[in-house]
């Protein structure tokens, strides 16, 4: 029996000269392996489908014209295509609860994370919430994880740190040191690192006292000392 | 009959050997032999495995097998992870309760994944099953501590309270001062998936000193660091431990404590937990590192440095679970100190961020794959990828089983090329000939799938997005792979054609997920009524399927056989394509 499926869909790679759109069932019968399931099936391949056939080809015959296209937009949208888009994605991502957060994503349920996993991320990236009632104050303080972003000069990756896990700027400067040689071969005596404060200004690491640093550092960047 | 079979034995004799098979294929093929065998193994058969629970109804579990005493049931598809099945889809497992509750009073064991259980189920679980020992709920969602306190309180030989990865109304942390006194009995309790600050500690340190058969124990967030010295001294028998909260303020004493009580932990093998570390005290693990075989650091943001230190004291690592913070080089000192390494999970810390944060890159995984001998199974999210990684990976691990590569942005190609990534991954289905699970990414055509066709026998789970470029692709697959039983498919340019072609082959698989990709409704009634023994379902939040043309795409569809029919618990927004129930509906 032949199927004369008129799909209008494109199909830019033909193997071996296979045209769906021109050939239908009979060439998808020659690729082999199709008379078995033809056989189960059955019904595909007697005079009973003559009914069923015909309203295929009145599926298929209007498909472009009736058909509204929304489903198929969605392989062409790609995530993070515009840049300004994208900055502003990644600032309400890291502040808002994990309802927005949902709708921020331009692909439902990409990359494939597991929504409990999403939820603890999304938890970590923000202070601890309800701690402050319990007044365990002690873990408020040790419980907050402080992301900032490091950037070297030179280098096109930009990190992101927890700046909660270091207790000194003897153990940043060491952790950082450590991180970036990987990327950049240099002597640590050439770079400075510099942060920007909480009124915007960039200053020096190392002259304020370290729980001040810490609760004032926005991002940090290790830049080349011309001095 | 002629003459009495010569080698016919009692019934007794026939069950007794038959207790000795455990494997569900097994006693499916004894169940076959011929109808006394048949009939003596459904009697004896314990043990209950249904990987989709709308396959087959209670009532016929019941009637066939009427002595079962440990259950597993499967609800949502797989991609409901990934928040693509909508809230109220189904799974819920209160009607099964409620049909065992009658007819299984000794069941002992219940074990559900990505079902939907109420406190009323919960409450009837412990009501219901005098000697019940054993709740395993994965990625469960529905009920609250008020259901867990009814189980604590009633299940008097409870062995097993395992809630990974569920979703559980915390309402208060007070749930586990309902386990009795007498209760000594625990020999896995899995909590980490509480979000609660609040749990009753003491509770939970007199439990877990008055249970000495406890082997497995995974805390919560709500457990600080200084409360863990005191809990491993009252289970130093532990096999797998689970921490709470792993960070705070680094404190000499507090760090000895810590120190000490791991190291009495002689049995201690499993690890995980881990959320919040502090570096500083990750070294409190050394005396226990040379025997771990399992590690899961998936939620640690610790960098690569820390991580690298941590690892090379543990030579015996059979799994890993990581972030991607590891970076290539750490995955580098992995390959050369891990020999055992088995599994492999690379997660990703910024999964939303369009640049990289991390140096992780194909690499990682090319010199793990070397490095490792055992190398099993694989999930590994990154940003590039390139053909001739693949092979190489392909070529040096030949024994994977597993392989989920995950490229963060779809339809990325090789980076060195350019081109499509079939090439890659049709070396990975060449030379890993027991490949059982796949998952695919990157920049891909019809090509692909014309190697997975091919090579993929032995596969029996096919995850594809945003892949493919006609219904070719999914013909391949569907005529090709002769073990196939679970396909889930996202973003793909698939139609009618290969659905139709190859209906019957949907009987042999459990089940077909196909969301965003170019099936007709149409296509789908027509599936529904030809095929009695497959439920379609299409699903539609936004308006019916039949408000729009019938050669208009359906937004997402869920095929599965069944032996019980369309179901009839389904959501305004499922429609089933079974003729009779859509008249109804």
């Amino acid at each position: 029996m032949e199927l004369q499926l008129g799909l209008a869909l494109p199909t830019p790679n033909m193997l071996k000269g296979f045209d769906l759109n021109n050939h239908g069932l009979d060439q998808l019968k020659e690729m082999g392996g199709l008379e078995a399931w033809n056989k189960a099936a059955g019904c595909f391949a007697d005079k009973d489908c003559v009914k069923s056939k015909r309203s295929f080809e009145q599926a298929f015959g209007n498909f472009t014209e009736e058909c509204r296209t929304k489903p198929l937009l969605l392989w062409s949208g790609q995530p993070n295509e515009e840049e300004d888009h994208k900055d502003q994605k990644k600032a309400t991502f890291s502040t808002t609860d994990e309802n927005d957060a949902e709708e921020d994503d331009q692909v439902v349920g990409w990359p494939p994370i597991k929504t409990w996993r999403k939820k603890i991320f999304q938890q970590q990236q923000q202070p601890r919430v309800g701690r402050a009632e319990n007044n365990r104050v002690a873990e408020n303080e040790n419980g907050r994880s402080i992301y900032v972003k490091v950037k070297m000069e030179g280098v096109a990756i930009t990190r992101k740190i927890d700046i909660k896990v270091y207790h000194s700027y003897q153990s940043l400067t060491n952790s950082l040191i450590t991180m970036f040689t990987k990327d950049k071969e240099c002597n640590e005596d050439d770079y400075i690192l510099t942060y920007q404060d909480k009124e915007g200004d960039w200053l020096i690491a190392g002259d304020i006292p370290w729980q001040n640093f810490v609760r004032s550092v926005q991002r940090m960047e290790i830049v080349r000392n011309w001095g | 009959m002629q003459k009495k079979m010569a080698y016919s034995f009692p019934d007794e004799v026939l069950e007794h050997v038959f207790s000795f098979i455990q494997s569900d294929k097994d006693r499916n093929a004894v169940s076959l032999v011929c109808k006394s065998w048949y009939e003596i193994e459904r009697w004896c058969r314990r043990k209950v495995f249904i990987g989709n629970c709308y396959a087959v109804s209670p009532r016929m579990v019941i009637r066939r097998f009427p002595e079962v005493r440990s259950i597993k049931l499967k609800g949502k598809p797989h991609f409901a992870d990934f928040n693509l099945v909508p809230d109220g889809w189904g799974g819920y497992v209160l009607p099964w309760i409620a049909e065992m509750a009658g007819a299984y009073p000794w069941l002992e064991e219940i074990r559900l994944k990505r079902m939907v259980v109420t406190d009323e189920s919960l409450e009837l679980i412990a009501k219901s099953f005098k000697n019940f020992k054993v709740l395993v709920l994965f990625s469960c969602e529905g009920f609250s501590t008020d259901g867990l306190a009814a189980i604590a309180a009633s299940c008097k030989n409870l062995r097993e309270l395992d809630l990974r990865e569920s979703e559980v109304d915390d309402l208060s942390g007070h749930w586990l001062a309902h386990f009795p006194e007498t209760c000594t009995s625990l020999v896995s309790l899995n909590i980490s998936c509480l979000r609660s600050d609040e749990v009753s500690f003491s509770a939970l340190e007199r439990l877990v000193g008055r249970c000495p058969n406890l082997r497995s124990l995974r805390l919560n967030r709500a457990v600080t660091l200084d409360k863990i010295a005191n809990i491993l001294r009252r289970a130093p028998q532990l096999v797998d431990f689970g921490t709470g909260y792993y960070a705070a303020e680094l404190q000499p004493d507090v760090f000895s404590n810590l120190a000490g009580a791991f190291s009495s932990c002689k049995e201690l093998k499993s690890l995980s937990g881990f959320w919040d570390v502090v570096p500083a005290y990750l070294p409190a693990l050394y005396s226990i590192c040379p025997r771990l075989t399992s590690l899961n650091l998936s939620y640690a943001t610790i960098q690569s440095p820390d991580l690298i230190k941590l690892v090379s004291h543990c030579p015996r690592l059979q799994r890993l679970l990581v972030l991607d913070y590891v970076e290539d080089s750490g995955l580098e000192e992995l390959a050369s100190s891990c020999k055992d390494l088995q599994e492999l999970r690379v997660f990703p810390s910024d999964p939303f961020g369009a640049e990289p944060n991390v140096s992780l890159t194909e690499q990682g995984l090319v010199a793990v794959s070397l490095g490792c001998p055992k190398l099993r199974s694989v999930l590994y999210f990154c940003r590039r990828m390139s053909n001739a990684a693949l092979v190489t990976i392909a070529q040096n691990r030949p024994n994977l089983t597993r392989f989920r590569l995950c490229i963060i942005e779809p339809k990325t190609p090789d980076y060195l090329t350019l081109e499509p990534l079939d090439v890659g991954f049709g070396a990975i289905v060449e030379h890993c000939k027991d490949l059982s699970r796949l998952s695919l990414s990157g920049l891909l055509t019809d090509h692909v799938f014309e190697y997975i066709g091919t090579y993929g026998k032995k596969l029996e789970m096919l995850s594809v997005a945003f892949a493919g470029d006609s219904d070719l692709g999914l013909h391949h697959v569907l005529s090709g792979c002769e073990s196939l039983r679970k396909l889930e498919i996202r973003d793909c340019p698939f139609g009618d054609k290969a659905l139709l072609a190859n209906a019957a082959k949907l009987e042999t698989m459990r089940s077909l997920w196909m969301s965003s990709c170019a099936v007709s409704f149409g296509a789908c009634k027509l599936l529904g009524q030809k095929m009695p023994k497959l439920n379609v379902e299409v699903i539609d939040e936004t308006e019916p399927p039949d408000s729009r043309p019938e050669s208009c795409p359906v937004d997402k569809l869920y095929i599965y056989r069944s032996v019980a029919g369309p179901r009839f618990d389904m959501p305004p927004f499922v429609w089933t394509m079974d003729e009779a129930v859509r008249i109804l509906h």
